[in-house]
């Protein structure tokens, strides 16, 4: 199926580690014949990398700096991209991260203005950078990565999955008010995954153990996770918008 | 992006309506290389669904039945396992609503009892006729359709949106049982579309809610039949138990 990326500029933002989700969006995205690909990340050394794995593909990239928390940053990155392509059709906001989480009586207003911060406001103002260009041409594609932790609850708070609810919230509504717009914008919800995410020393054990609760008996691959961001980032899905897909092998039924 | 659809067969209920999600399902699968059984109540329907499928160069066949009547899906899916060996995708189409039972204090018994045969009486006999096979391959893929109305409430009591809400559930707990057999269960949730599922004048639809819409433009069958292949391949097979609605940002749950 022609999934209609040809022409097409992309902007992810978290993309810079080598296991992680962001590459391999950028991956299918390059090798589905999107025109060109901007990767930002807060690590300049490694989004690099995976700049020059799309160009092996024969698709345009660049790799530019940007914590998405910082708002000039972002908005100096998003404007380089559209300066150096002329439009941004795409933006995928994978940048996100557990920071901690733990009983209620640990927790601190430090962590959460920054898993907040980072999860949720990051999202926020990359969007709002990206807007305009995409209002200029009546067209766009808006993918943020969620969690299946919203709909997965255990002992203690986790913040995290309170500012990636807090991402389907936002979905929705910016879903809402983009639709006259011409722009969709989605989300793209993954279960327990072995990525960098998991930050245990035992990470290995701590796989093993996630696999066996997860009803389809594995974590989602990046390769999963990218799948279903490019149903949402192409034309084939182009009257769907405001709609969080979880992926998450059963995890979240 | 290959689905990986090719040499797979589809069995697609209530494909008869030559204006219908149904036969844009199987023109869709069938231009990804699967080989499609269409099903409809009205042979004559399903025949002319299965000569456009022909003609994309996949082998075909129209089946006749009433798919509220196990022992007319049970011989369906018989004649369909004899002609194509095994079924890898079910697509649980055939649905519809009794218009006109709006005024819930004198709603009758039979038009409650005719809606959850038709829209979730149907589903379960269709899966239940097709998973026996699914199981002995470790392999199938069902799709629902469900309606974005399963997910909104409007006033006044629809048997129609109450039936799709339980097919919602009836999909979800289905996808928990089967999953750890390499079974996929999933639903697609239209919204209104311009076919003949509503006996009212299209002209009178499109100016009725439609442009109420957040996108202000109604379902096409190709909007359908797109989350359909999706859902029907392995490029989602992390996806389990979900319900993405098409309709436009009607449905933001």
């Amino acid at each position: 199926m022609d999934l209609g990326f040809k022409g097409k500029v992309a902007l992810l933002t978290g993309a810079g580690s080598q296991i992680g989700f962001g590459k391999a969006i950028a991956l299918l995205l390059a090798k589905e014949g999107c025109d060109a690909i901007a990767v930002t990340d807060i690590n300049l050394d490694d989004v690099k990398l995976t700049a020059e794995a799309v160009k092996a593909l024969g698709c345009k990239s660049i790799a530019l700096k940007a914590d998405v928390t910082n708002k000039d940053e972002v908005q100096k990155m998003v404007k380089q991209v559209a300066d150096e392509y002329g439009k941004i059709d795409i933006l995928v906001n994978v940048a996100g991260a557990i920071l901690g989480g733990g009983p209620l009586e640990e927790q601190k207003q430090d962590l959460w203005d920054r898993e907040v911060g980072l999860n949720l406001y990051g999202t926020m103002i990359t969007s709002q950078a990206v807007l305009p260009y995409m209002q200029k041409q009546n067209s766009g594609a808006i993918v943020n990565i969620g969690s299946g932790s919203t709909h997965m609850y255990s002992h203690g708070v986790s913040t995290y999955a309170m500012a990636k609810g807090a991402v389907d919230i936002f979905t929705k509504q910016m879903a809402i008010m983009e639709a006259k717009n011409g722009i969709r914008v989605n989300c793209v919800a993954p279960g327990p995954s072995p990525t960098n995410f998991i930050k245990a020393p035992d990470k290995q054990a701590v796989i093993d153990m996630l696999a066996k609760q997860i009803p389809m008996g594995r974590g989602a691959t990046p390769d999963d996770i990218a799948n279903a961001t490019l149903f949402f980032a192409s034309d084939i899905s182009g009257y769907v918008t405001g709609q969080v897909l979880h992926v998450s092998g059963g995890s979240v039924l | 992006m290959d689905l990986g659809l090719k040499g797979k067969t589809a069995l697609v209920t209530g494909a008869g309506s030559q204006i219908g999600f149904g036969k844009e399902i199987c023109l869709t699968l069938a231009r990804e290389g699967c080989d499609v059984a269409v099903n409809d109540i009205d042979l004559e329907n399903a025949r002319k669904t299965a000569d456009a499928v022909k003609a994309l160069g996949v082998k075909t066949m129209a089946v006749k039945a009433d798919v509220t009547k196990k022992a007319e899906v049970d011989e369906m899916v018989r004649k369909v396992l004899a002609e194509f060996g095994r079924i890898d995708i079910l697509v649980n189409n055939a649905g519809g609503m009794n218009f006109g039972a709006f005024n819930f204090l004198e709603a009758k018994e039979e038009t409650w009892d005719k809606d959850f045969a038709l829209n979730t009486k149907g589903a379960m006999f269709c899966s239940q006729a097709v998973l026996p096979g699914m199981t002995e391959h470790k392999y199938g893929k069902i799709v629902n359709i469900s309606s974005s109305v399963a997910k909104q409430a409007f006033p006044g009591v629809s048997t129609y949106a109450m039936s799709k809400s339980a097919l919602y559930v009836f999909t979800r707990g289905l996808a928990g049982m089967v999953i750890k057999q390499g079974i996929n269960v999933n639903s697609v949730a239209p919204g209104w579309g311009l076919t003949n599922f509503d006996p009212r004048p299209h002209d009178e639809i499109k100016k009725g809610f439609i442009p109420e819409t957040p996108r202000a433009i109604e379902t096409t069958p190709k909007d359908i039949a797109n989350a359909v292949a999706f859902l029907a391949s392995d490029v989602s097979a992390h996806i389990v138990g979900q319900i993405i609605c098409v309709d436009g940002g009607s449905t933001m749950q």
